[in-house]
Formats: structure tokens, sequence, C-alpha cells
């Protein structure tokens, strides 16, 4: 009622005259309402004071343990400092009233309420509860906006999309027991935790058994619908990284583009014969072909490289491949399945879509300029057992390393697909350790060690 | 009420309009800057442009426009005589337009086609053409059983010029005759078309098409090609072969043309198979004397001899 009009100018654009408060007349002296009592107006100022020193003068026992916080404290000795200080406050008076009951609370928020209220702390204050905020901010809140980050369009993480084919068979062939679903939780997790801290998307291909994908109906390859679907589906990602079911993200801390593409031209080599277990021709001798077609190493840029694969000791390998998005990979997935090469091939083409590329790759001289391949262990580390049980380095995990991927491939034929992936999720774990867990690790290392001497002696 | 005058100006200036004190020098400073700022940007984007313009490899310089006429010269199964007058007729015409020709002996792709009917050297033929002459935009290919009839016909004017192709293009047709389910796209723009083609009454017709340069006729030319199609054991080879590809692979097909027959390949009267309205009339471009070579009781040379003799009298009289 008393502040109901504005004590600023007002907006007709009339102004206060010096020595006429805009309050004045409207508070009534004998109405002692602690509303009333404005720090601003001059007025009340020596009247607060006057009330907060008769206060002080009535001597409360607890004056002794009313600055027993740190910010009344703080306040105490300030205000010892800066005494207008003191008649700034017209809380004193407030709290006289039920004292009894308020006295502690009322103690305390003074003290932070007038801690801020100087002019010279506040400042420092201020940037420190800004830190304390950012502190804050940055526990909770920082994966949060670093991902963010990465998925946007700056970060470029939007730009992958990683397949993941699973459920291979499911529905009719098979009757998938306890095993088979471990696997596919796990590696399905393992695929979630790896896009999600880098902003990748990961689609999730159900290889259901179908009617038209099954050998009398065949229509297709499911690798092939898939890419394509999922090109649909996510229509900014640039690449798209097929993986099989039986893989384990190894380094969830390294990126793609760390790894690979902010220096493609590097890691990929487009001439086979540097590993050449298929004995392909190449490069391609015929006179009538172009010089591109008949190059060594196709037109040598980055931009022209449409899929990336990896050579096992067989050949090539499609556990794990990148296809980008572009013309000739819609051609190559077009012409990819054809039912006059279907019929004839079929019964040799044990690996369907893998042995079709091979085929494609060595008869149709446009699609090589376009193929860079990497090596094994970049992006398809085989574990042992596969293409044979050595330590080949040029094809098996080394955990020194830090192979980004491993792929258990064939370990459905007379190896054990989950304990090889039960295995790599636990060294995955132990290689990917925080700092902290180190230390601790070393600590009961030593400590084991130690209590083993002991045993010893 | 308040607002029923407009907000008068102050007659003194707004102390916050700094700029108008801004020195002299500071002011050319910034201008110096923002005009090289400029230009390195502009210079960084037309690089970028560039670059990535040219990272899209083989695609036909823009200034090319040369065609190149292919002409697969089958010494096995037609006479030198009649040979001779192709070549004619093909140099001819090549010399009126500025246009290259490129004669290949069938021969020459004899070890590449291997066991497969020779018909299909077709597609390395064009290939080959194509990696001989790189810049020219694009590739005329012409069945030794046709005759171009009208010499004075540019190709770019008969179906090469802006906007003529959309007239012509058959759009929602199907692409085999007279039945297949497989129709050319209704929506298909010019733009996008790098295959242009005919069909007879059975089949596409592969005697006479033209294919601009760049990645989709190396693509379609290998795809064509493939050594599984040629030893399919296709009861017309190639021909099939070409029908096969259209109708199961749509990114093929969504770079293909179908014009009317007699636009390039009209039949003459004595070719079984003519599409409707696809049998020779005067002043069609090109004639072709469709199966002359191999079927019973035909003869290439004596079907050709009345044509080339029209043919000879046009050249003159021009």
């Amino acid at each position: 009622m008393t502040l109901s009009r504005s004590p600023s100018p007002h907006p007709g654009g009339g102004w206060s005259s010096p020595g006429l408060i805009p309050a004045s007349g409207t508070v009534s002296p004998n109405g002692p309402s602690p509303g009333a009592l404005s720090p601003g107006t001059p007025g009340s100022i020596s009247w607060a004071a006057a009330k907060a020193k008769s206060d002080e003068v009535r001597g409360y026992p607890s004056f002794s343990t009313r600055n027993n916080g740190f910010f009344s404290r703080q306040r105490h000795k300030l205000s010892t400092r800066f005494p207008t200080f003191r008649r700034l406050s017209p809380r004193e008076y407030v709290d006289k009233d039920d004292y009894g009951r308020e006295w502690k609370r009322s103690g305390s928020g003074r003290g932070l309420l007038g801690a801020l209220r100087i002019p010279i702390r506040r400042g420092r204050l201020r940037l420190l509860f800004a830190l304390f905020l950012v502190w804050i901010g940055y526990l909770f809140c920082w994966t949060t906006i670093v991902q963010a980050y990465r998925r946007s369009p700056i970060g470029g993480g939007s730009k992958f999309v990683i397949i993941l084919g699973s459920n291979v068979e499911g529905g009719v062939m098979e009757w998938k027991g306890a095993r088979e679903w471990a696997i596919e939780r796990n590696s399905i997790w393992n695929k979630k935790r790896y896009v999600k801290k880098w902003g990748y998307e990961l689609e999730l291909a159900n290889l259901l058994a179908k009617k038209r994908y099954s050998h009398e109906w065949r229509e297709s390859w499911e690798k092939g619908d898939v890419i394509r679907e999922a090109m649909r589906k996510y229509p900014d990602a640039e690449w798209f990284w097929w993986l099989d079911l039986n893989t384990w993200v190894m380094e969830y801390d390294t990126s793609l583009q760390h790894h690979l593409f902010n220096d493609l031209e590097s890691h990929v080599y487009r001439d086979i014969t540097a590993y050449n277990p298929l004995n392909i021709t190449h490069p391609l001798p015929e006179f009538w072909l172009d010089e591109l077609g008949r190059s060594l190493e196709g037109d040598g840029k980055a931009d022209s490289l449409n899929m990336l694969l990896t050579q096992d000791c067989a050949g090539f390998n499609l556990g794990s491949f990148f296809l980008r998005r572009s013309v000739w990979t819609d051609r190559l997935l077009d012409i990819w399945w054809d039912p006059v090469m279907y019929e004839q091939m079929h019964m040799d083409w044990e690996h369907k879509e893998q042995d079709a590329l091979e085929y494609i790759y060595q008869s149709q001289p446009w699609v090589r300029s376009s193929v860079g391949f990497l090596p094994q262990r970049s992006i398809n580390a085989f574990p042992p057992g596969a293409c044979g049980d050595g330590d080949n380095p040029v094809i098996h995990y080394q955990q020194n390393a830090h192979d980004l991927i491993v792929n258990m491939a064939g370990c459905m034929f007379g190896r054990d697909c989950w304990s090889e992936i039960y295995y790599y999720r636990e060294l995955s774990n132990w290689l990917g350790r925080s700092r902290w867990e180190r230390f601790t690790d070393s600590l009961s290392d030593v400590y084991d060690r130690m209590m083993g001497k002991e045993r010893d002696d | 009420m308040q607002f029923a005058l407009p907000p008068r100006r102050s007659p003194h200036p707004l102390p916050l309009s700094r700029s108008s004190r801004m020195p002299s020098y500071r002011r050319k400073q910034l201008k110096s800057v923002a005009v090289l700022a400029f230009a390195v940007l502009s210079i960084i984007y037309l690089l970028h442009y560039l670059y990535s313009s040219s990272s899209t490899s083989v695609v036909a310089p823009a200034s090319t426009s040369g065609v190149v006429i292919i002409t697969l010269l089958d010494r096995q199964r037609y006479s030198e005589n009649y040979l001779k007058k192709i070549v004619a007729n093909r140099e001819d015409y090549a010399k009126r337009h500025g246009y290259t020709n490129f004669f290949a002996s069938v021969s020459d792709y004899d070890e590449v086609v291997g066991d497969a009917p020779m018909s299909w050297a077709v597609a390395p033929a064009t290939r080959h053409a194509m990696a001989t002459h790189t810049r020219s935009a694009y590739f005329f290919y012409l069945a030794p059983n046709a005759l171009i009839m009208n010499p004075t016909k540019s190709l770019k004017s008969h179906i090469l010029e802006k906007g003529r192709l959309e007239d012509l293009m058959l759009k929602d047709v199907p692409v085999v005759p007279p039945d297949s389910i497989i129709k050319t796209f209704a929506h298909q723009q010019e733009a996008d078309v790098d295959l242009i083609i005919t069909q007879d009454s059975e089949d596409l017709n592969p005697g006479g098409f033209i294919l601009k340069n760049g990645e989709f006729a190396r693509f379609f030319l290998d795809v064509w090609f493939d050594p599984l199609y040629r030893n399919y054991n296709f009861a017309k080879a190639e021909t099939h072969g070409l029908d096969h590809i259209m109708q199961w692979h749509p990114t093929v097909l969504a770079r293909t043309a179908l014009v009317p027959q007699r636009i390039l390949s009209s039949y003459s009267s004595d070719s079984p198979g003519a599409s409707l309205d696809g049998t020779y009339k005067d002043g069609d471009l090109v004639i072709q004397f469709h199966g002359c070579d191999d079927a019973e009781g035909r003869d290439c040379a004596r079907e050709l001899e009345p044509y080339y003799k029209q043919w000879e009298k046009k050249t003159q009289s021009d």
C-alpha cells in the first residue's frame, strides 16, 4: 500500500524534486510497519539505526553466540570496519519482535545478505559464487555439453552412422540361447557407449530371416538393403560403418575422425598389390580403358574414396567396412546383387555380398578407383583363432597398439563367440581404466605382492 | 495519447554516435582491413569451389562439346566394299558438323570378349573411344548396319539442344516393349540424362545410342560388359544384357532417356520388328538394316545400295 507508487522518475517525464521524497506524505509516522522502513529513504535510516542501537544497548544474552557462523563473523568484522553499515540494516528491528524463535536464522541470513551488500566484497564473492556454479556445472553437465557439441554439425559426429547387424537369422532359423542373447546385449551396449561418447548415430539392423532373403526368393542381400535404408533415415550422415554383431569396440576414447577421417589418405592404400591374398590383377592392363581405369592408385584424392574395407588372410572382409554417401555408392549398392549373377554364382558365393564384391571389384573397372583398403587392424583386428592361431601382427589384435576394433570373425564355426566377446569386453575395460583405477590397481598389486612375499617367506 | 505525436528528434547529437568522431586514418585502416578480409575470403571460397568441383573427377570439362562417332568395323561379317561406304558416310557427316570419328575393328577386342558373341565388342569399343577422346562430351555409337541418311541434321539441333530432349523423351513407358512392368521414370529431367537410346518392338536397340562422357558412362559400360552377363548366353547377347540391366538397376534407368525410334535408328522396311512408327521415312537421320547380317535371305550390301545412292545424291546436291 505504501509503495504502490514507484519512487523512480515518472514515465510522464517528471522527476522528483530535491527534498521531496516520493514516499513522503504517504507513510504515516505512527505506523511502524517493517515495509515502510525502506533503506533507500534517508529519513528512515536514522530511525532504523537508532532502533538498532537501542537493540544492542538492551544487551541480549545471545550477543556472544550470535556471531558463531562464518558469515556472521565476517559480517561482524566488516561491520566494525564500516560503521555506517549497521545503519543500513533494517532487519535488526524486525528480528526483535520474535527474537526467541528466529534469532539463529536471521543471524546467518543477515550475514549473507550483508556481505553481499558491501560494494568491495560483492565482486569477489560473486566471482566465487560464479566459479562455484561453473564447477558444479562442470561436474554435472560437462559431458552432456561435450556430447552435444560432438553431435552437432561443428563437432561432426552426426556425419557417422554405425550400422550394427543384429538378430542374425533370428526368428526362424535359430533358437536363441542365453549366450546368444548375452552377445546381442553386450555388443549393442558396447556400440551404444561408443556412439554416445562421440555423438555418432547407431542403427540397429534387424537381420531377421525374411522370406525375400531366403534362397529361393533371394531378392537381394540384407546388407545392401539395410545400408540403403540407413542412408534414407539419416540424410545428414556421410559415412556409414557396417559392423557385424560379433565385434567389440575396444577403445572408447578413439574417435573415428582422429583415427581415420582427419587424414584419410595417409591411412588408406588403393593399390591392392600391397596386400593381395586373392591375387587380383592390378592395375588392369586393358588397352581400351582410360587412364583412371588402368591407374594403380585411382585418382589419388581422398574425396573419391567411397568405400573403405580391410582384407584378411582370405580376401575382402565385410565384417567392418565404411561406405560414404555418394552416387558411386548408390550404384554399387544397386549393382551388388543382380539376379543373373546370383543365378550363376550362388553356389560359389558362399559369403554372399563379400564374394560378390570381390567379383565386382575384379570385373568392373569403375569400382576400383573409389575403393580404399585399410590395414586390417585399423578397423577389423582378428582374435587368435581367426586366420590362424598365431600372433600375426598384420591380422591379430595387438593389445599394446590399442587397436580400435576386434572382430570375432568366424567364431560361430567351432569357436565360442560368447567367451571371446566376454574376454575382449573385460580386456577393453581393463585397458580403459581411469587414472584413479590404475592407481588403486597398482596399489593393490603392490599390496598383493608384499602379501605374497610375506607368505613366501 | 502518449503516442499521438511522433517522438521529437533531439536537437543535440547523441553522445553515443562516436563513430563520427573516429579519426579518418582509423577509418581508412578499418576499410582496408575489411577489403583485405573480403578479398581473402573470396579467394578462399573460390579455391574451395574450384577444388571441390575438380574433385568430382572425370565429368567432361564444361568447355568441350565435341561429339565422337563410334563405328565398329567387323571385317568378318561385312565386305570391304560395304565398309568403305559406311566409313565414307561417317566421315562426311563428321566433317560437316566438326565431329570426330572413332573407327575400331572388332578383332581388336577378340581377346576381351572371349567366347561370347562379338557383338559384345560395342561396350569396350565405346570405352576405348572415351579413353582416346577424354575431352569430348558425347559419344554417338552407330552400328555398322546403319547409314546416316540426313547429313545436314546435326546431332545438336536434332537431339542435344537444350530443351529438345525434354520434348522427345518417352516417360512412363515400358522399358522393354511391349509390357515390361518396369517403366521409364515419369519425372525424369533432361539434365539427368546420360544415355539416349531407342527401342524397337521387342527390345532396346543398342545399334544407335548417345552416351555422355562422365562417371555414369564408365559405370554403365563396365556393368554392361560384365563377364557374367557375357557368359549368360542371352539369346540376343548384348541387346538382352542391356534389357536386363535397364530393368533391374534403377541407377542406370534413372539416367537413361528413351526416344522414339525414328530419332536415332529407323528400321529399313526390310527389317522386321520396328516399333510403331519406327520404319524409315524420308528425312530421318539414320536408317538401320537391322538383322541384315544374320537373318537368312538378307544381304546387307544389297539392302544398302539404293539408300547409299540416295545419300550420295543428297551430299552432292549440297
